[in-house]
């Protein structure tokens, strides 16, 4: 047996890929019960609308319809929100967005459940609607929720009328930093709502036991956040739910909080059988979340010397009709506006405005590729205004490894610099920028643009459990939900390496509440470095009481006892001596001490403010996450005949601290960069009153193979960062931050101008091309 | 109304109403679920199965309307030799990351390799293009078909 | 109903089951109605074009469909068939309005006819989507011949295909930008376009004049080769 395993590092493949390339792999539309019920949601017509009225009478005498739920099933005090306690299960009451969920029937089949779900009866009393951000901040709008200063806060979030909260965060003295800038550019942004598009629609599946005791399987990022959702806006207590997870079709965010699992227990309870309910493709779109639409006005000063002096930023999300994570999207995108520049004078504050439409939520970059957007097309329009290089403009600025993040936290591991270097050689960036490569084919104009950014890992709690069963094995759990991005795979190699085991000796638990110990959630790019923490520190217990086992078993200190690959624990410099962990594990479960187990749990603790530095109103995070930086390239290329852009080259760098698994970190930039294309480009959710006017995917569109561009580089770099488990930071989200903002600097490199509207379509860049040719004829 | 299906070279009665999608009848009544139901409206492509030989939507088919087609399933197609290079490929290149999309991906992929066993990069991406992936960012899927391709081509050479 | 046969007059007949798939691929479609592969080559996406046919995607007649403007710039005409008997009309009448069609209660089509003359020369079809596989936001028809003689027709512009004699002639006597210019300007002044999540009105009136001038520019680039 080798003297090393080197799992941490290596480019395995994900331990369920047999299941995920042969079919077998099973998800939540997969599962069947014996006897079970399916389900189907009506959905309110209105905007807003007080629910006068059910009759469900035609629909109950159906034949095969076993149960239908309203609002009248719930109780008005029990409500649920990740910050703000203002959502009940489904609607009761009133309706606040076209598409959100009043009832649900439970039948014999799908069709069945439908065709009763038709026959219900809903009467409304129509109120006038507050469908723009805008216009629901006025104070004479209607109002959203006839209470909402009422509603109990995980924080000082300021409620008030269609102000779901509010925030602001300064540092120095902006007012008076306008005055020594010798350049300022000033402007307004407005970013769009957009749709994750899982390829799995939500969906989810609920088994009642005899004691009534709730079994849930759904399509989650979190088993934890689906219990706590139900419980609270169910009013069960936490013990009564066990939630579990199958496979998952992808998560981006939309499934971190609550979808269909609160309507669905309350109907199998009241069925008292089990019960499924997968959304269509339409009821996905509509009724779940979205990305925030963002307005942003935004204004950056620096000296002619190239020094970012001053930034002042404002911002109004629409946060749709329930708070969900619109609180922590505003306060971490207010934090992330700087970008990883040192600007010493910053205000930025903003609110976010309750509106009848559907909930806006967490979607991979949570604010960031928003304010990224502006953000990163201002230090660009600086550059220019200075004469000076955009890379080079921005190397002036970037944030060493000592600086504080704006607010002042501490940056640790800091790899942004080698990031900026490798988009830089790779794309031939001086070369191109200084006219070396061709700008114009034909009716095609081509440009470079660049973009940097940052992004934490971290936030709230995580754990892990660590137990060497009998035979020397090992099971990790830790209740982190592998949406796809690999999390099973990246945990149990760390637990492999941390014992020293072959990957194989380690299984890794499904998520479960009743057994894992706990994990905020897949979000917040966080699994790697919070649970991976837990895992090694964990895995350290289990060292440690392996060792104490042995000693007694090798009669020696524990000191003098050493790990050794291959699952054995030895004395030092005696190569013979040695005990497997199964002899171990056996006489710790039958003979003394009790079977070997490890845990650690933990919340992020490193401070966000520095109150020294910086005031903060609202912010709903004392504590957030570590650093991880990124640099991306892209060329562009506008047609002049259609306004349409492409990207046919681009080249995106990381610092993820360090890479447990090149391969899975490779597939989050790229999958990102991807997506990044399709914020950037084409998609948009549009609105057509109060209603959806494109929730389906002929009309929603998301890239596909063929706007791949033809050459996309990635490159991984490793800051090592002290505090991770084996030195890494996080890599889920960040890989999107910038891609809308250096596409729009590529585009203003190829053409002229930037664009203040996302997405850059063809018709918005034929729009400023005339503009363009119009102020030059 | 009884309908016989042929599905991965078994013959199955079927009792399936007039508007019954083969999607549906494979997963609810057939117990194949490795085509999944992405949109119900033909674009994402997870429902892709074989129909006599071409890659078609199980979501726009009708159940009756297939009677005495060869339907191939990923379940079926997974006993093939070119099936099985290429599920290898998409491992190693990590082809996939929630595998939603990924058994449709490998029917487009087995159908355009059954056609054209040197396909470029240009060759992958407009065959599979009706095929939608949120994950991966489609360059490992095009890699791994292309790697597949290789491998049976040098196999085939070498007789 | 199925396949692509030549009559012995030159006409090419499309049967109405004929998938998308072997129209894309058929070598009879030729010359000028090349702009009828090249349409069906661009619907959707392979997978689509194995399952759809000729005679279920201009029956449904959505204005972003790639055949109708290849049809009508091809001088296509459809062939009707009910318990009465069978009918002809020019794929201009066919197409009357938004998803609307010519077919009354009892009626398919059962044919598309391309007429021969166009089986000399060159065909293309430019669409300009959002994404591929998207509906056309505007899409433009051409057809020349090797003595000149030019048809186009524009797409994703009206409930119905573009078309029009004068901007036809002008781009048959020329093909310089003022021809264009003047041909754009005739069949923008026809069209009818709505605002979509695609596209408003103005941004689609707007790309006729590039679109056509890309679909001449192909043409002039193959004078003289094969297509």
């Amino acid at each position: 047996m080798g003297d090393q395993i080197h799992a941490v590092g290596a480019s395995i493949p994900q331990l369920d890929s047999h299941e995920k390339v042969t079919g077998t792999a099973l998800y939540v539309a997969d599962l069947v019960r014996p006897g079970m019920l399916h389900a189907a949601i009506v959905q309110s017509p209105h905007a807003h609308a007080r629910i006068l009225s059910y009759d469900i009478k035609k629909a109950m005498e159906l034949p095969g319809v076993h149960a239908i739920v309203t609002g009248d099933d719930l109780d008005e005090s029990d409500r649920m929100g990740a910050f703000i306690k203002d959502e009940p299960a489904f609607a009761k009451g009133k309706v606040r967005y076209v598409g959100e969920i009043v009832a649900a029937v439970a039948a014999d089949s799908e069709a069945l459940a439908r065709a009763a779900a038709r026959l219900i009866d809903i009467e409304y009393e129509l109120l006038p609607a507050a469908l723009d951000p805008m216009e629901a901040l006025k104070p004479d709008a209607p109002k959203v929720h006839d209470d909402s200063a009422s509603y109990v806060k995980v924080f000082d979030a300021g409620t008030e009328g269609n102000v779901c909260s509010r925030t602001k965060l300064s540092e120095g003295d902006v007012a008076a930093a306008w005055n020594q800038c010798d350049v300022i550019v000033e402007g307004t942004y407005e970013t769009q709502a957009q749709a994750h598009l899982s390829l799995e629609p939500c969906g989810a599946l609920a088994e009642v036991d005899a004691q009534g005791r709730v079994t849930l399987w759904s399509a989650n990022q979190s088993v934890f956040r689906v219990q706590a959702n139900v419980c609270e806006s169910l009013g069960l207590p936490m013990t009564r739910l066990r939630c579990q997870t199958p496979r998952i079709g992808a998560g981006f965010g939309n499934k971190m909080e609550a979808h269909v699992q609160p309507v669905l227990v309350c109907l199998a309870l009241k069925a008292k059988k089990t019960v499924r309910l997968i959304l269509s493709r339409e009821e996905d779109f509509e009724t779940v979340r979205a990305r925030h639409p963002f307005r942003i006005r935004m204004k950056t000063g620096a000296t002619s010397d190239g020094k970012l002096l001053a930034r002042e930023v404002e911002l109004v999300l629409d946060g749709g009709a329930y708070g969900d994570d619109s609180p922590g999207v505003l306060g971490y995108a207010l934090l992330m506006n700087v970008g990883p520049y040192n600007i010493p004078n910053v205000l930025a504050h903003g609110r976010v405005a309750y509106t009848n439409k559907m909930r806006f939520g967490a979607f991979r970059g949570f604010g960031v590729p928003q304010v990224t957007f502006a953000s990163e097309q201002q230090i660009d329009e600086l550059a220019k205004k200075l004469g000076i290089d955009p890379i080079a403009l921005r190397r002036i600025n970037i944030k060493g490894r000592d600086d504080k993040w704006f607010c002042g936290q501490e940056i640790a591991s800091n790899g942004l610099e080698e990031c900026l270097n490798k988009v830089e050689e790779a794309s031939d960036w001086r070369a191109v920028r200084a006219g070396g490569h061709e700008r114009a084919r034909g009716d095609v104009r081509i440009g470079y643009g660049v973009a940097t950014s940052a992004h934490i890992g971290g936030l709230l709690a995580s754990g892990a459990i660590v137990r060497v069963l009998e035979d020397g094995s090992v099971l990790l759990n830790t209740g982190a939900v592998d949406i796809g991005q690999g999390s099973n795979t990246v945990l149990t190699q760390m637990c492999a390496e941390a014992l020293k085991l072959p990957i194989e000796k380690v299984a890794i638990a499904s998520p479960d509440t009743d057994g894992s110990p706990y994990n905020w959630g897949t979000t917040a790019s966080r699994v790697t470095f919070m649970a991976g923490r837990s895992v090694v520190k964990a895995a350290a217990e289990v060292e440690e009481k392996l060792k104490q086992q042995a000693s007694a078993m090798l009669e020696c200190s524990a000191d003098d006892l050493e790990l050794r690959a291959g699952g054995r624990i030895g004395v030092k410099g005696a190569p013979g001596m040695e005990l497997p962990f199964g002899a171990i594990s056996g006489r710790a479960h039958w003979a003394a001490g009790g079977p070997i187990i490890g845990s650690h749990s933990w919340v992020f603790d490193q401070k966000t403010v520095d109150p020294k530095r910086a005031i903060a109103t609202g912010l709903p995070f004392q504590q957030i996450g570590i650093f991880s930086f990124t640099a991306i390239v892209v060329e562009v290329e506008v047609d002049l005949l259609t306004g349409k852009v492409r990207v046919p080259r681009a080249w995106s760098a990381v610092d993820v601290g360090r890479a447990i698994n090149p391969q899975l970190v490779k597939g989050q930039i790229e999958g990102a960069f991807v997506q990044g294309l399709g914020f950037a480009l084409t998609e948009e959710l549009v609105w057509d009153g109060g209603k959806l006017a494109n929730p389906t995917l002929m009309d929603y569109k998301i890239p596909t193979f063929v706007e791949l561009p033809d050459d996309l580089n990635t490159f991984i770099v490793e800051s090592n960062e002290a505090s991770g488990p084996f030195g890494a930071k996080s890599v889920g989200e960040i890989g999107m931050n910038g891609v809308a903002a250096a596409i729009s600097n590529g585009i203003a490199n190829a053409v002229g101008f930037y664009s203040p509207r996302l997405p850059i379509t063809g018709e918005r860049v034929m729009e400023s091309l005339n503009q363009s040719w119009q102020a030059t004829s | 109304m009884s309908v016989e299906l042929l599905i991965n070279g078994k013959a199955f009665n079927v009792d399936a109403g007039i508007g019954d999608t083969l999607l549906s009848v494979l997963r609810e009544k057939l117990d194949f679920k490795s085509a999944k139901r992405g949109c119900n409206q033909g674009v994402c492509g997870a429902c892709t199965v074989s129909v006599d030989g071409w890659p078609m939507r199980g979501c726009l088919s009708l159940a009756v309307g297939c009677a005495g087609k060869d339907i191939r399933t990923l379940e079926g197609l997974s006993a093939t030799r070119r099936m099985q290079f290429l599920q290898e490929a998409f491992v190693n290149f990590g082809a996939f990351q929630c595998g939603f999309c990924t058994p449709g991906m490998l029917v487009a992929a087995d159908a355009l390799l059954a056609r054209e066993l040197n396909p470029s990069h240009e060759d992958v991406k407009v065959a599979m293009s009706g095929n939608l992936c949120r994950c991966t960012g489609y360059l490992p899927i095009v890699a791994a078909v292309r790697n597949a391709a290789e491998r049976i081509r040098k196999e085939a050479a070498r007789g | 109903m199925n396949g692509i046969s030549s009559e012995t007059d030159g006409t090419i007949r499309i049967g109405a089951t004929t998938r998308h798939r072997e129209t894309a691929g058929s070598p009879l479609l030729k010359g000028g109605l090349f702009v009828v592969r090249s349409a069906a080559s661009q619907i959707a996406n392979a997978t689509v074009r194995n399952m759809g046919t000729i005679g279920g995607s201009i029956s449904f007649a959505d204005p972003g469909l790639d055949y109708p403007p290849a049809l009508v710039a091809a001088d296509a005409s459809v062939e009707i068939a009910s318990i009465r008997g069978r009918r002809r009309i020019s794929a201009r009448e066919f197409f009357t309005d938004w998803y609307t069609v010519a077919l009354e209660p009892g009626e398919m089509v059962v044919s598309v006819y391309l007429p021969g003359h166009w089986l000399t020369g060159h065909g293309f079809y430019i669409k300009h989507a959002r994404v591929s596989g998207d509906y056309a936001t505007v899409s433009v028809a051409l057809c020349r011949q090797e003595d000149g003689a030019v048809s186009v027709a524009v797409g994703g512009c009206g409930p119905k295909p573009i078309a029009n004699s004068a901007a036809n002639a002008e781009l048959t006597a020329s093909l310089d930008d003022a021809a264009i210019k003047r041909a754009s300007d005739i069949l923008r002044d026809q069209s009818d376009p709505l605002d979509d999540v695609r596209g408003t009105a103005s941004y689609r009136r707007s790309l006729i004049t590039g679109l056509l001038r890309r679909a001449v520019r192909q043409a002039e680039k193959s004078v003289g080769s094969e297509s």
